[in-house]
C-alpha cells in the first residue's frame, strides 16, 4: 500500500543527493559561524575563545562619546556584571533598564568588545516593558 | 459594557464553531447534504460572532474605553487615531482575534465556493476549518481574552512605543498576519480531500486559488516588513534572519514549492502525495512559527509578550502533526500516479529539483531557528547569525536561479537536441553580464554567479514573451484576437511577470548585499565626506522642542538636495530616542544617513551607508504581486470546467 506513494528510483536518488548537499552546507556553515548564547554570569565562567552573544540588562552608567558613536556601559544579570564597549549606532530603544544582547568577545582587559548590540524590539504596542 | 458584549460574542462564536466542526464531520461521513449545509451555516454564524467581537474591540479602542485591560495596555489619549485603530492587531490578544477574524472571513469565502467539490469534501473542509477556528476561540476565551476588564478604570492608557508610531505599522502587520492566517484554508481543503479519499485535480484547482492568495499576502507582508525595517529602524539593512522573520519565510517557501509542483499534477497527474504534503507542511510551519514566536523559547530581538498561549499552540502543533502524518500514511496507497515519469531532462524534473531545493532552504532556515532550543537542551545554547544563513542557503538560492532560467524553456515531456538551442539566449545573457562584471573588477564568486544567473532568468521570461508576440503577429487576426489569447493564457504570462519581478528583487538583494559601503564620521559644520563616490556636506544642526519630544535635525547637502536625518528624544519615556533616517533613493543606489548625535565641540556624528540597488527590491516585490494579480483575476472557471470534465469521465474515489 505504501508502494504507490514511493517516488521512482531516479527521484529518490536526486532527493538523496540534494539532502546530502543540504546536510553538508548546514554542517559546514553552522560549525563555522555558530556562537554561544550566554548570560553575563555564564560568560564569567566560559573559557572558549571566539565570538559569543551575551544577554543582560543595561545599567545606569551609559557613557557616550564621539557624538554617541562610541559607547561604554555595564551589562548585568542577577549576579554578575561586565563592562561593554561598542562603536556604532545603537538601537533606538537602547537605554538603562532594557535587556540587550551584545555580540563580540571578552578582551584580556576584562572589557567585552561588542561588534553589535541588539535590543529587544517592541513587537507589541505597549511601552511597559521598556520604561520600568 | 463592551467587555461583556465582546466576551459574549467570543463565547457564542466558540459554541457555533464547535457545533459546526462536529456536525460537518458527522454529516460529511453520512453524506447528508442537508446537515452539511447546516454545519456550513454554523461556521458562517461563528464568523459573524467573530466579526461582532472585532467591531466591539475596535469601538472600545476608538472610544478610549480604559476599563478594558487591552485598551489600557496598548493605547493612550495622545496616540494618533489611526494607530489606536491599529492597536487591534498590535497586542497578543488582539492579534489572535485578528487571526480568527481572517480565518472566519476567508474560510467563509472558501466554503461558499466549495459545494461544487462534492458533499463529502466540502463538509470535511468546513469541519477542519471549524476545528481550527474552535481552537483559536478556546485560546481567546480562556487564556488570551482581549475583553478582560480592569478592577479600576485608569484615566489614561500606557501608550505606544515611539518606534511603533509609524504608519508602516498600519500595513505591514495586518498583511503578514493575514497571510499567516490564510495558510489554514489550503490545508483544510487538502486534509479534507485526503479524508474523503479524493486526489483528483478538482481540489488542486480550488486549493491553488487560496494557496496563491496566502502566498501573495505573505509575500507582500515580507516585503513590507523589509521596507519598514529599512526605513524606520536605521541599521542600514532590511533582513536580519531573526526567528520572527524566519518563521514568516518558511511557509511562504513551502507554498512557493506547492504552486510549482501542483502544475505537475494538473498537467500530468503526478506528485499527488507530494502536493498534499507541501500544503500540509506550510500550515504546520505556521503553527510551529506561532509557537516559537509567542512562547519565547528561542532568543529573538522581537519579543511578543510571552504569555500562557505557548503551551496551547504546542499542543495544537502536536495534534496537527499527528493528524496530518496519520492522514498521509492512511491514504498513501491511493495516491499513485496515473502516468509514467517524465524523462530526466524535462519541465517536470525541473519542478521536482526546484521543490527539493526549496525544501532544502526550509531545512536550513528551520535548523538555524531551532538551534538555540536544541543546543540548549543538550548543553550551552548556541545561536547562528546571518553568515550561517548566507553560507548554507546561498548556494541553494544560486541553483534555484539557474533553474528559474532553464525550467520554463524545458518541454514537459521530451527534451530533444533543441535543448541547447532553446537555452541560447539566457546563456548568452548570463555570459555577457558575467564578462561585464568581471571587466568592472568584480571578483567575488557569489556575485559573479548570482547576478548573471538572474540576468539569464530574466532573459528566459523575455524570450517567452517575444515568442508569444511573434506567434500572435503571424496569426494576423487583429488585436482583439491577440488580446483574447493573452487573456486566456494569463496565468502563464502572469507567472512569467512574477518571475521577472523575482529577478529584479534578487538583483536588488545581491547588489545591496555584495556592495554595501558604510562609514562613521564626525563632521564640523561645512565639513565634507565622500562615501562610494557620493560627496556629502554637513551644513549644521538644529534643535527644536515639540509637545512631547525634542528633535535634533542635522542637515547634509548631497548635490542640490538637502537630506535631514534627525533624532527625536522622548523625556516622558525615560529619554528614549527615535531615529529618523534620511534616504536619498535612486535606481542605482540609496544614500542612507543616520544622525548619531552632536558633540560638545559643535561637530555632529553620522553613520552613512551607500546601499546599491535597494529600490529594486521594492520594485521587484510590486512586480511579483502585479503578475500574480493579473495572472489570476477572474480565474474562476477552472473549478467548474474540472467539474464538467469529471462528470463526463468519473474517477473512482
Amino acid at each position: 500500500m505504501i508502494l504507490g506513494w514511493l517516488p521512482g528510483l531516479k527521484w529518490t536518488l536526486l532527493g538523496a543527493v540534494v539532502a546530502a548537499c543540504v546536510a553538508y552546507l548546514v554542517y559546514s556553515a553552522s560549525s563555522g559561524s555558530s556562537e554561544y548564547y550566554l548570560t553575563v554570569s555564564e560568560l564569567r565562567s566560559h573559557t572558549t575563545s571566539g565570538d559569543v552573544r551575551v544577554a543582560g540588562v543595561v545599567q545606569n552608567d551609559v557613557q557616550r562619546s564621539e557624538g554617541g558613536l562610541q559607547v561604554v556601559f555595564t551589562e548585568k544579570d542577577g549576579t554578575a556584571s561586565i563592562p561593554v564597549e561598542y562603536h556604532g549606532t545603537l538601537p533606538d530603544i537602547f537605554q538603562p533598564g532594557i535587556t540587550v544582547v551584545a555580540e563580540g568577545r571578552l578582551g584580556t582587559d576584562g572589557v567585552f568588545h561588542a561588534s553589535a548590540v541588539l535590543a529587544k524590539c517592541p513587537s507589541r504596542f505597549s511601552t511597559t516593558p521598556y520604561t520600568q | 459594557m463592551i467587555g461583556y458584549l465582546g466576551a459574549g460574542a467570543l463565547l457564542a462564536g466558540l459554541v457555533m464553531a464547535g457545533f459546526s466542526a462536529v456536525l460537518s464531520f458527522w454529516s460529511g461521513w453520512r453524506e447528508d447534504a442537508v446537515f452539511v449545509e447546516v454545519g456550513r451555516r454554523a461556521f458562517y454564524a461563528s464568523a459573524a460572532m467573530i466579526v461582532a467581537a472585532s467591531v466591539l474591540l475596535e469601538i472600545g479602542l476608538l472610544s478610549h474605553d480604559f476599563s478594558l485591560a487591552y485598551v489600557t495596555e496598548h493605547t493612550d489619549l495622545s496616540t494618533p487615531i489611526p494607530l489606536v485603530a491599529a492597536a487591534f492587531y498590535g497586542g497578543q490578544e488582539g492579534s489572535l482575534l485578528y487571526w480568527a477574524l481572517v480565518l472566519a472571513l476567508f474560510g467563509s469565502a472558501s466554503l461558499v465556493a466549495s459545494s461544487a467539490l462534492g458533499v463529502r469534501l466540502a463538509a470535511y473542509a468546513a469541519g477542519i476549518l471549524a476545528a481550527i477556528e474552535t481552537f483559536l476561540l478556546v485560546v481567546l476565551v480562556i487564556v488570551a481574552s482581549p475583553f478582560d476588564l480592569l478592577a479600576v478604570t485608569p484615566p489614561d492608557g500606557l501608550g505606544l512605543n515611539p518606534v511603533l508610531r509609524d504608519m508602516g505599522m498600519l500595513i505591514h502587520p495586518p498583511v503578514v498576519l493575514a497571510g499567516f492566517a490564510s495558510f489554514a484554508i489550503p490545508f483544510s481543503f487538502a486534509a479534507a480531500a485526503l479524508l474523503a479519499g479524493r486526489s483528483d485535480a478538482a481540489w488542486i484547482a480550488h486549493t491553488r486559488r487560496f494557496a496563491l492568495m496566502a502566498w501573495a499576502l505573505q509575500g507582500t507582508g515580507l516585503v513590507l516588513g523589509m521596507w519598514w525595517a529599512y526605513h524606520v529602524l536605521g541599521w542600514g539593512g532590511y533582513w536580519g534572519w531573526d526567528p520572527v522573520e524566519n518563521v514568516a519565510l518558511m511557509p511562504w517557501l513551502a507554498t512557493t514549492a506547492y504552486l510549482h509542483s501542483s502544475q505537475v499534477q494538473e498537467r500530468r497527474g503526478r506528485l499527488k502525495a507530494w502536493n498534499f504534503s507541501l500544503v500540509i507542511l506550510a500550515f504546520l510551519l505556521v503553527v510551529f512559527g506561532t509557537f516559537i514566536v509567542r512562547s519565547g523559547v528561542v532568543p529573538s530581538v522581537h519579543t511578543f509578550a510571552v504569555s500562557a498561549i505557548g503551551p496551547w499552540f504546542f499542543g495544537f502543533l502536536f495534534v496537527c502533526l499527528v493528524f496530518s502524518i496519520g492522514l498521509l500514511a492512511f491514504r498513501a496507497g491511493s495516491l499513485g500516479s496515473s502516468t509514467r515519469a517524465a524523462p530526466t531532462v524535462s519541465r517536470e524534473s525541473a519542478f521536482v529539483l526546484q521543490n527539493l531545493l526549496l525544501i532544502g532552504v526550509i531545512a536550513v532556515v528551520f535548523w538555524g531557528t531551532v538551534l538555540p532550543l536544541v543546543s540548549g537542551m543538550l548543553g550551552q545554547a548556541r545561536v547562528v547569525g546571518a553568515p550561517y544563513y548566507e553560507r548554507a542557503a546561498g548556494p541553494l538560492f544560486v541553483v534555484l536561479l539557474a533553474l528559474m532560467a532553464a525550467g520554463p524553456l524545458l518541454p514537459w515531456r521530451h527534451a530533444g537536441s533543441s535543448l541547447l538551442q532553446s537555452l541560447r539566449w539566457p546563456l548568452a545573457a548570463a555570459g555577457a553580464v558575467a564578462i561585464v562584471l568581471f571587466a568592472a573588477g568584480v571578483r567575488s564568486v557569489p556575485s559573479l554567479l548570482a547576478i548573471p544567473l538572474a540576468a539569464a532568468a530574466g532573459t528566459t521570461c523575455l524570450v517567452e514573451y517575444s515568442r508569444m508576440g511573434m506567434k500572435l503577429r503571424r496569426s494576423a487576426k487583429g488585436w482583439a484576437h491577440a488580446a483574447a489569447v493573452v487573456a486566456r493564457k494569463r496565468r502563464r504570462y502572469g507567472a512569467y511577470l512574477a518571475h521577472l519581478g523575482m529577478v529584479v528583487l534578487v538583483v536588488g538583494i545581491a547588489g545591496s548585499h555584495f556592495w554595501q559601503q558604510e562609514k562613521d564620521v564626525s563632521l564640523m559644520p561645512g565639513g565634507q565626506v565622500s562615501v562610494a563616490g557620493y560627496t556629502l556636506t554637513y551644513t549644521g544642526a538644529e534643535q527644536t522642542q515639540l509637545a512631547d519630544h525634542s528633535e535634533l535635525v542635522g542637515a547634509m547637502r548631497l548635490g542640490d538636495q538637502t537630506l535631514e536625518p534627525a533624532r527625536a528624544t522622548y523625556p516622558s519615556l525615560g529619554g528614549q530616542a527615535l531615529t529618523h533616517v534620511a534616504i536619498s533613493s535612486t535606481p542605482i543606489a540609496d544614500v542612507y544617513i543616520v544622525l548619531a548625535g552632536v558633540n560638545a565641540d559643535g561637530s555632529a556624528s553620522f553613520q552613512i551607508f551607500v546601499n546599491p540597488l535597494v529600490s529594486w527590491i521594492w520594485a521587484g516585490g510590486a512586480i511579483i504581486i502585479l503578475g500574480v494579480v493579473l495572472g489570476n483575476v477572474g480565474e474562476r472557471r477552472t473549478v467548474f470546467e474540472l467539474q464538467v470534465a469529471r462528470a463526463a469521465n468519473p474517477q473512482p474515489a
